[in-house]
């Protein structure tokens, strides 16, 4: 079994290497990085943490299998104490008061923090361009973007530089970046883990994603975050996901594919060859191959964008310079509100805020908001649907490769239209992952909403097949 | 009475207009078909059940929380937030 987790808890365990040790070696790692994936590290905590768990281990102590493991923030997670920026102009001071439940529950269960990540400002963008500190530059081939909008986090895992990321992923936030630089993220069933302390993009979607460089890591990460929260009322009660029960596939008797995705123009002929070329390596094991039929890509997306600027225009009002944030001053309050967000958002969060308060005013609502209400009603149905005749969904993460860097800026449209494979899954609210294998940016594999596991075993059975 | 604000009012940013790309997406919504119909589906419910809210109690913040919800105030005074004028419309 694949695992840096299991691995390094050996290692530490057995006294092969001390905690501070590791620690030291990714903080230097994370610092000397030119792919601008850091926003600001967390060493006094982390080596203070790590001094802990050796002290712990010299005691003769057991330590917890997270107990000790190095991994990275987006920074859009509220960490008690330290910077929480979103990318942004605005927040680049914003100190986090609380701590996100996700994050607590990573830290109570001995992880050590080590770096909040460079990522889209807000989540606003499909490349990790969209930031003040510098864009992500991909692991594989640094002329090219991260993606977006966990960027950092993924390329983070992808160069050892964490262990683990926690990405959030909106519209394919995580999955995208995850394929873009050969690693898995998983976007788990909405409600699963907690969004408190999650800085809020679009409310209906947003989830807290692993990304790691194994499925049983994704797995072990998963369990730890995941649980019924108070703080989030959108939360479910969940059960734990054991390592046995994703070994074993066999009951996975079918799997489809959106043939409208695969069949599409847009596609990279070469991500279309290798995706039709799993297929037929999944038919081999004697699993039933199903084509299904699904919403067209522009539908999908412009449903997908109209409801998250609706929800990030409310998300965002919060955010004038008055309780916090770079404030500025103007002759009255109106007008400083007004300064204040113009000079400190983004041009592509402006786009979205101003997009969303469109859709939400007098003469439009009826026309585009409630009538993209009633297209995710129906995606969801559609889903459901399908997941009476299949018991997985396969497809590509994205229809074409990484773009260049500087490329997305120049045409917010297109940048758009490159989410059109992961948004129908947000909207759905279903657990999906990305893993590195199929095409050059990965496949995704879906299941029904709530069940994750079988997500975990699926992928468990892609690795072994192709 | 109702009064039409623009967008740039409505998102408090200066001249902010809505944009060709985002108007596309827009378009693309207008032309599409809307065939759902159907009535409430539980498994689309993300709202909480009127036997599970939680506890309607204060919870006091730990000062470490208060301490730094102030240190994030953009202007403060004697512990208070500052702003600049009271908006009287």
């Amino acid at each position: 079994m694949d695992s840096q987790i299991h691995k390094i808890h050996q290692q530490l365990a057995n006294k092969e290497m001390s905690c501070v040790a590791l620690v030291t070696e990714k903080l230097n790692a994370l610092k000397a990085n030119t792919h601008n994936t850091v926003n600001s590290t967390l060493e006094d905590l982390a080596l203070d943490l790590a001094a802990k768990v050796d002290a712990k281990i010299a005691n003769g102590e057991t330590i917890g299998l997270l107990e000790g493991i190095p991994f990275g923030i987006k920074d859009v997670y509220m960490l008690q104490g330290t910077t929480t920026t979103a990318s942004s102009d605005l927040l680049k001071n914003y100190k986090s008061a609380y701590t996100a439940t996700a994050i607590q529950k990573l830290l109570d269960a001995g992880a050590i923090p080590l770096v909040k990540e460079n990522c889209d400002s807000f989540g606003h963008g499909s490349s990790s361009e969209n930031t003040i500190f510098g864009s992500v530059k991909n692991a594989i081939n640094p002329d090219l973007v991260g993606g977006g909008s966990s960027g950092g986090s993924a390329v983070n895992v992808a160069k050892d530089y964490t262990v683990f990321s926690i990405g959030g992923d909106t519209g394919g936030s995580v999955r995208q970046p995850a394929g873009y630089n050969h690693v898995y993220g998983l976007k788990p069933s909405y409600g699963r883990i907690s969004r408190y302390g999650l800085m809020a993009y679009a409310s209906s979607t947003d989830c807290v994603g692993p990304i790691a460089k194994s499925v049983e890591d994704i797995r072990i990460v998963l369990n730890v975050m995941s649980g019924k929260d108070v703080k989030d009322q959108t939360t479910y009660t969940s059960v734990e996901i054991t390592a046995d029960s994703i070994t074993d596939a066999s009951e996975i008797k079918s799997v489809g594919y959106f043939k409208n995705f695969i069949e599409s123009d847009a596609i990279d002929p070469k991500i279309k060859a290798d995706f039709l070329n799993t297929i037929e390596k999944i038919k081999a094991k004697g699993i039933e191959v199903k084509e299904l039929d699904f919403f067209q890509s522009d539908i999908l997306v412009s449903t997908y964008y109209t409801l998250a600027m609706a929800e990030t225009a409310s998300n965002l009002s919060r955010l004038d310079g008055s309780n916090y944030g770079n404030r500025i001053d103007d002759k009255n309050l109106k007008e400083s509100y007004a300064v204040t967000r113009s000079e400190n958002f983004s041009e592509e969060t402006k786009r979205r805020i101003v997009g969303g308060n469109q859709v939400l005013s007098q003469g439009f609502s009826d026309e585009i908001y409630l009538k993209s209400l009633a297209l995710r009603d129906a995606i969801s149905e559609n889903f459901e649907d399908d997941f009476k005749d299949v018991d997985i969904i396969l497809s590509p993460v994205t229809p074409s490769t990484p773009p260049e860097i500087g490329n997305s800026l120049k045409d917010p449209h297109a940048m758009y239209l490159s989410d059109a494979y992961t948004v129908g899954f947000s909207l759905g609210q279903l657990p999906t992952l990305t893993v590195p294998q199929g095409t050059e940016t990965g496949l995704q594999i879906t299941a029904a909403k709530t069940n994750d596991e079988l997500v975990l075993k699926f992928a468990n059975f892609l690795k072994d097949t192709i | 009475m109702s009064k039409i604000m623009t967008v740039d009012i409505l998102s408090s940013i200066k001249g902010a207009q809505p944009s060709e790309a985002v108007n596309k997406l827009f378009d693309v919504i207008k032309n599409a078909q809307a065939t759902n119909n159907t009535s409430f589906n539980n498994n689309r419910n993300n709202c909480v059940s009127l036997d599970d809210l939680r506890e309607d109690e204060v919870i006091e913040s730990s000062a470490t929380e208060k301490q730094i919800i102030i240190e994030n105030f953009p202007k403060e005074k004697k512990g208070y937030l500052v702003v600049s004028k009271i908006i009287e419309e």
